[in-house]
């Protein structure tokens, strides 16, 4: 039942046909399938079909990718609401741009598939400084940082991840807290995450929560 | 042969000494002037200076009168650009804050006469009267389909284009079409003789290819209805080989900017003689790379273009972080084999 669901709720999403994705979860619910269902049961396996779709043929775009997030969160959102018993956290991040980096489209990708994938995601916007990333991941105990540049010297910057991971090093948390990176330049420079001291890359928003979310799971096992 | 003819040459399929060689050196201007970037873009005549010193010293075959990308916004109405010490300055002040705002923004009734024009005449009257007759000078104009990223912001735009009423996503395209066909008419009366038309809708990369023959096109044919003359089609660095015979039959551009990732024997393919394509290098790897790293991609990109011309070597927009023995290194290279023999 749920296969026939998920197929056409990701043909509707491949579409970017929102009002189709949004009628496909509609009529779920008519016939009786529970909102912890369309989460778990749709939601999820359809993000992560995505992620495999990207993972073994390049040819998405980043209009799909978006609005894989923004209707997953979206219908999310609305579920939860609905949720008879409230749902285990898988973990938490921290989400923001790079300092000096104001584009906001790849971490609004990243949150959207996260929050239906049960991660909490604390946001701290854009033009974020090294120690807010770093004084807000132990605040929230949050497993990931994840950073966010569109420009090269955001994310390059020595006020960027660099001092993100000088920091995390400082204060002894490289156990403890994660650091992933992506966005434009990094897509550029498959290796230029390693130079400016991320664990982790992504290409794009949805694989970047796929990344993010295994991440967590290693940290929270150690 | 002057660049210009070296240019022409590369287009037309004429005997010439070398492919053309552009190197897009902008926020390095300010080096060169010993300017902090802020100060630098203050002036058109500091943007032109640095064009021509740098031209002189490296002798690429190009000049910009592009000062950066967030002007347009400022022509637009943006009231604040942050500038930063290592890299391209960003729009930091949306000019349309929600969708309510749409009906009321307006674009100038005539774009010479705004404030922020004067520096990009200022450069453009320079750069014309030095090597106006001599050398390509390229000027940059996004597509009315991306000019409301620089309005709203990449996320708020993409929400109004994937999800958002019609009517008003069509009436924002409206204005910054107008202002697209008034920009370029202003930039090739002051003498820009190259225009970078920036296209990132225009690229499978951001949305599907159905999505650019059906949407982003006509908006692109309205953009250029004075016709594709020295217009070259650019995706931001974002691949377009795929649409390439799609926009030469719609729009009749036949000069072409891919990205990196682009295959250069099928961009060739695709030019078909019938214009010109760029092999453009990854430059944000040079940052890291090695002298020989450098000389080596560019050797590489070259052999596979050069054969039958209709090819130029070019840059991406240089990251200030590139060292200059690298951009020295990439220069010797395409010059050495870029000749024809």
């Amino acid at each position: 039942m749920f296969e026939t669901y998920i197929k056409d709720y990701n043909e509707a999403v491949f579409e970017i046909d929102k009002e189709l994705a949004l009628e496909v979860v509609e009529t779920a619910i008519q016939n009786g399938v529970t909102p912890e269902q369309v989460v778990f049961n749709i939601i999820i396996p359809s993000i992560e079909e995505m992620m495999a779709v990207i993972a073994e043929n390049a040819d998405t775009n980043l209009a799909q990718h978006f609005m894989t997030a923004q209707i997953a969160a979206e219908i999310t959102e609305k579920m939860l609401a609905k949720f008879t018993t409230p749902p285990e956290v898988v973990g938490r991040i921290i989400i923001g741009t790079a300092y000096g980096d104001l584009h906001s489209l790849g971490k609004r990708i990243v949150m959207g598939c996260l929050k239906s994938m049960m991660v909490e995601v604390v946001d701290l916007g854009v033009n974020i400084k090294a120690e807010d990333f770093v004084d807000a991941a132990v605040a929230q105990d949050a497993q990931v940082i994840a950073i966010s540049s569109m420009m090269v010297h955001t994310a390059t910057g020595e006020d960027g991840s660099i001092k993100v991971r000088a920091l995390l090093k400082e204060r002894n948390l490289e156990n403890k807290i994660k650091l992933v990176v992506g966005g434009a330049p990094y897509r550029f420079d498959h290796e230029l995450y390693t130079k400016v001291g991320a664990d982790k890359w992504a290409a794009d928003g949805v694989t970047a929560a796929k990344i993010i979310k295994q991440l967590i799971l290693e940290v929270k096992a150690s | 042969m002057s660049p210009l003819e070296t240019l022409s040459a590369a287009i037309t399929g004429q005997p010439a000494h070398r492919i053309p060689i552009f190197c897009n050196l902008l926020d390095q201007g300010a080096k060169e002037l010993n300017m902090p970037l802020e100060q630098y873009y203050s002036k058109g005549e500091y943007v032109a200076d640095a064009q021509l010193k740098m031209l002189k010293r490296y002798g690429y075959d190009n000049v910009w009168s592009l000062s950066y990308v967030g002007k347009e916004a400022q022509l637009l109405g943006c009231q604040k650009i942050l500038f930063a010490k290592n890299g391209v300055p960003n729009v930091a002040d949306f000019v349309i804050k929600s969708w309510d705002d749409i009906p009321t923004f307006e674009i100038p009734e005539d774009i010479i006469l705004h404030p922020h024009w004067q520096s990009i005449a200022d450069c453009l009257k320079i750069l014309q009267h030095e090597v106006g007759s001599t050398h390509p000078i390229c000027a940059y104009v996004t597509a009315s389909t991306t000019l409301p990223i620089l309005l709203m912001g990449m996320d708020k735009w993409m929400e109004l284009v994937l999800t958002g009423p019609v009517s008003l996503r069509d009436e924002l395209l409206r204005k910054c079409s107008d202002f697209v066909q008034q920009e370029i008419a202003a930039l090739r009366d002051a003498g820009a003789n190259v225009i970078i038309y920036a296209t990132p809708f225009g690229s499978p990369y951001f949305i599907p290819k159905k999505m650019i023959a059906d949407w982003s096109m006509p908006w692109m044919q309205r953009d250029l209805i004075a016709g594709p003359d020295n217009i070259v089609y650019y995706c931001g660095m974002a691949p377009l080989n795929t649409v390439t015979e799609l926009v030469i039959d719609k729009l009749n551009i036949n000069l072409f900017y891919p990205a990196p990732e682009d295959d250069i024997s099928e961009s060739k393919r695709l030019i078909n003689g019938k214009g010109l394509t760029s092999g453009v290098i990854d430059d944000i790897k040079m940052i890291h790379w090695t002298k020989q790293q450098t000389r080596d991609e560019v050797k590489r990109i070259i052999e596979i273009g050069k054969p039958g011309g209709h090819f130029l070597f070019g840059t991406g927009l240089m990251p200030l972080d590139i060292p200059e023995e690298n951009i020295i290194a990439l220069l010797d290279a395409a010059f050495e084999y870029g000749r024809y023999a």
